[in-house]
């Protein structure tokens, strides 16, 4: 007896019994079908997140922040905990205040330091500001930022769709991206590019606030002089009250000043390049990319490149640039690292808080995310497992119901020659040929079930004027092991008969009924 | 030269049923010799299909011994005892045991599944011995559609090719009508002519005096004819 008897004598069997065989196998071909279309989708979403990472270059990326208060709170607790624990440890050691946490303003000294952190290629900070752009008479509202020519060579903005990258860092030239050429009025990328924009900024001055001081709407010297109660300039308190109200007066009139009456900046520049579209993905980028010697003409004239920005600079105790100089040393809400290929980023995370700042490495959040999948696909498998649980049971009635049908041949097998081994193994055998059958029929449901869902999913997606993305894959390794599992499970559901089958007494079930 | 193919001794096989027990077999010791054609007869219940299941090792005695060509079966493993049964011994029975969704062909052909007989001869083999039963253009029928003798038949070519030392029929003739009892009692001497060990149990006395050479007569597990080893 070889294996080709065996799964002569196993099909022959199953065959003769069609329509249990049928029914049998669908719950392997429904329990198999779920597993893959699910597994199918999470995979889908994984290679999806992974092949955007990976096209924006985001596993070589870094950013750095300065830390805030929530940080450092959280870092001086870390270390008070590590005392605390190294003197449960170690008596001799005496419980001291936890050390300075040290922390430091993202502003030049820090870019530069950055810069220079072993296995850093390229180190450039995030600056934005709000800024109107004009093109062929008509006015878009928008924001622009300052990038470095040496960051066009990142993945991150490297990926044009019509167009290139800016010459230099003092070139008269603007890249833009894709969604704010949406809202332009052109017809083809391909027009835009060389088209003239002026591109404005609006800049607060100390003269217009200092202005405001004196003449203003809400001002009126001799009606200020009329309020004064003379007789009364003898008292101290009221001398002191009447001096805080008219300074208090005064500093608002300054604000409104400098923050309704701005001047306006304006350059021309050249459309040089349209970055492709899904470039903000994770990462923000603003509409309008400038030359970062271009970019100083904007913001150099003050503190004001935006109204909010100066308030929440002056709520947060900073100093206003009020003086029309390009500031010494400018701070920036974030650093962008590329990281060189095969760098440890932890190390270099490590270094980061060395100098004081706070790093995000996307390289960490994806491997939060890889995690994240895992445990969101054990999830799905587990609904397709207690399926593929369900349909085993239906095997092992299918095969416990055969084998007290087909009791007589068992004794008659025995009777010619047939050990328990071979009955064992022609019950797994059926059994196998179910599982195996189901896992195939499985695994087309699966794919189809996947196909169907794209399609909707992607019809979805164009509806809402996304672009479609594939969101379900049938990797080779999805396919082998449900392949594998619907046998396993198959085998594993047909032992227990099997071996009830390997033991029936051939005397019983040779004996005249 | 030894001719003993069989020799029991003190052989029992006893079932517990519930509080008592039943002694299908008791204290039987015997010898059978190659080339004989032993009837073990008996009425219902007396134990001679038992010891033939224990002479073929489908069923394990309670106790005594069992020698085959002198060699001890109780010292064979599963997997001896089915290479005994798949090489030495070809079985028929009175309600005949073919596997009923297979052909008359086919039937005979499992018989060859276990004896190492190659693939490629099997089909050949079991026509051949169906042509020797007069089963030649029976080949492609279901027992279901031949008659009890023809049946019978089937089962004799399945227990004959593959060529056995003996021959165990139990109750052959059993469930058959008069003429196609006489044709398979006439196959049976046919085939102990040509030379084949041939133990038959059956309670059909004129039978067994018309085709074997020696008779066993058993009675409640015990051997009542004066049968020793």
């Amino acid at each position: 007896m070889n294996f080709r008897d065996l799964v002569s004598i196993s099909t022959g069997n199953l065959w003769r019994m069609k329509l249990r065989t049928f029914l049998t196998t669908s719950g392997v071909v429904i329990a198999i079908g779920a597993f893959v279309s699910m597994l199918s989708f999470g995979a889908g979403m994984q290679e999806n997140i992974a092949e955007e990472f990976n096209k924006l270059g985001l596993l070589n990326t870094m950013l750095v922040y300065e830390k805030s208060e929530r940080d450092i709170e959280r870092e001086k607790e870390r270390k008070q905990k590590q005392q605390e624990e190294s003197s449960k440890t170690d008596s001799t050691t005496t419980v001291t205040a936890p050390d300075t946490v040290i922390s430091r303003p993202l502003d030049n000294e820090a870019l530069n330091m950055l810069s220079k952190i072993p296995g850093v290629r390229l180190a450039y900070p995030y600056e934005s500001f709000t800024v109107t752009v004009l093109l062929d008479d008509t006015t878009y509202n928008s924001s622009a930022q300052a990038l470095p020519k040496i960051a066009y060579e990142t993945k991150l903005f490297s990926q044009f769709s019509e167009g290139k990258a800016l010459e230099s860092d003092s070139s008269k030239e603007a890249v833009i991206t894709e969604e704010f050429f949406e809202k332009l009025n052109i017809d083809s990328t391909e027009s835009i590019i060389g088209k003239k924009i002026i591109i404005s900024a609006k800049a607060s001055s100390i003269d217009s606030g200092l202005i405001a001081i004196f003449v203003s709407d809400s001002f009126n010297v001799s009606e200020r002089i009329r309020q004064i109660k003379y007789d009364s300039l003898f008292n101290r308190s009221y001398i002191e009250s009447t001096i805080r109200t008219e300074a208090d007066a005064a500093l608002n009139r300054f604000i409104d000043g400098y923050m309704n009456n701005n001047i306006i900046i304006s350059d021309t520049l050249t459309i040089a390049g349209v970055l492709k579209s899904g470039q903000g993905f994770r990462t923000r980028t603003e509409s309008v990319l400038l030359p970062v010697k271009t970019a100083e003409n904007f913001y150099a004239i003050g503190a004001g490149k935006n109204p909010l920005d100066m308030m929440s600079i002056l709520q947060s105790g900073g100093e206003l640039n009020l003086f029309n100089e390009a500031p010494k040393s400018r701070s920036f809400s974030k650093i962008t690292l590329n990281i060189d290929q095969g760098v440890m980023h932890a190390k270099v995370a490590d270094s980061i808080r060395a100098l004081g700042l706070r790093a995000f490495s996307y390289t960490e959040e994806f491997q939060q995310m890889q995690k994240f999948f895992l445990y969101f696909d054990m999830g799905l498998a587990l609904v397709g497992l207690i399926a593929l649980f369900t349909a085993s049971l239906g095997i092992t009635n299918t095969m416990v119901m055969s084998i007290v049908e087909r009791k007589r041949e068992i004794g008659v097998l025995k009777s010619l020659g047939a050990d328990e081994s071979y009955i064992r193994l022609l019950f797994l055998a059926e059994s196998g040929m179910i599982g195996t059958i189901g896992a195939f029929g499985g695994i087309i449901l699966g794919w189809t079930i996947s196909r169907i869902a794209s399609f909707i999913a992607k019809s979805f997606m164009e509806r809402e004027g996304v672009d479609p993305v594939e969101i379900f894959t049938l990797p080779l390794w999805l396919i082998a092991i449900a392949f594998a599992l619907g046998l396993l499970v198959a085998v594993i559901a047909g032992y227990f008969p099997a071996s009830r089958a390997a033991k029936v007494d051939a005397v019983e079930a040779l004996r005249n009924e | 030269m030894n001719n003993r193919l069989f020799e029991t001794k003190n052989l029992c096989r006893h079932y517990i049923r519930g509080t008592y027990t039943v002694k299908a077999v008791d204290e039987v010791s015997l010898s059978i010799n190659k080339g004989d054609y032993t009837a073990i007869v008996g009425s219902s219940g007396s134990g001679k299909s038992t010891i033939l299941n224990l002479l073929a090792g489908l069923d394990t005695p309670t106790s005594g011994e069992i020698y085959a060509e002198g060699n001890k079966l109780s010292d064979f493993s599963r997997r001896q005892f089915a290479q005994y049964r798949a090489k030495k011994i070809g079985m028929i029975f009175q309600s005949f045991n073919l596997i009923p969704h297979y052909t008359a062909l086919r039937n005979v052909e499992m018989a060859l599944y276990f004896d190492d007989t190659p693939k490629s001869e099997r089909t050949a083999k079991a026509e051949a011995m169906l042509a020797s039963v007069g089963l030649s253009d029976r080949l492609d029928h279901r027992p279901a559609d031949m008659s009890g003798g023809e049946q019978q038949r089937v089962a004799v070519a399945r227990a004959l090719v593959k060529e056995p030392e003996v021959l165990f029929a139990d109750e052959p003739t059993g469930n058959l009508d008069l003429e196609n009892s006489q044709q398979i009692a006439s196959l049976l001497k046919d085939l102990h002519d040509k030379g084949i060990t041939v133990i038959m149990v059956t309670h059909d006395m004129s039978l067994a005096e018309n085709s074997a050479q020696r008779i066993i007569r058993m009675h409640y597990g015990k051997i009542v004819n004066g049968e020793t080893a």
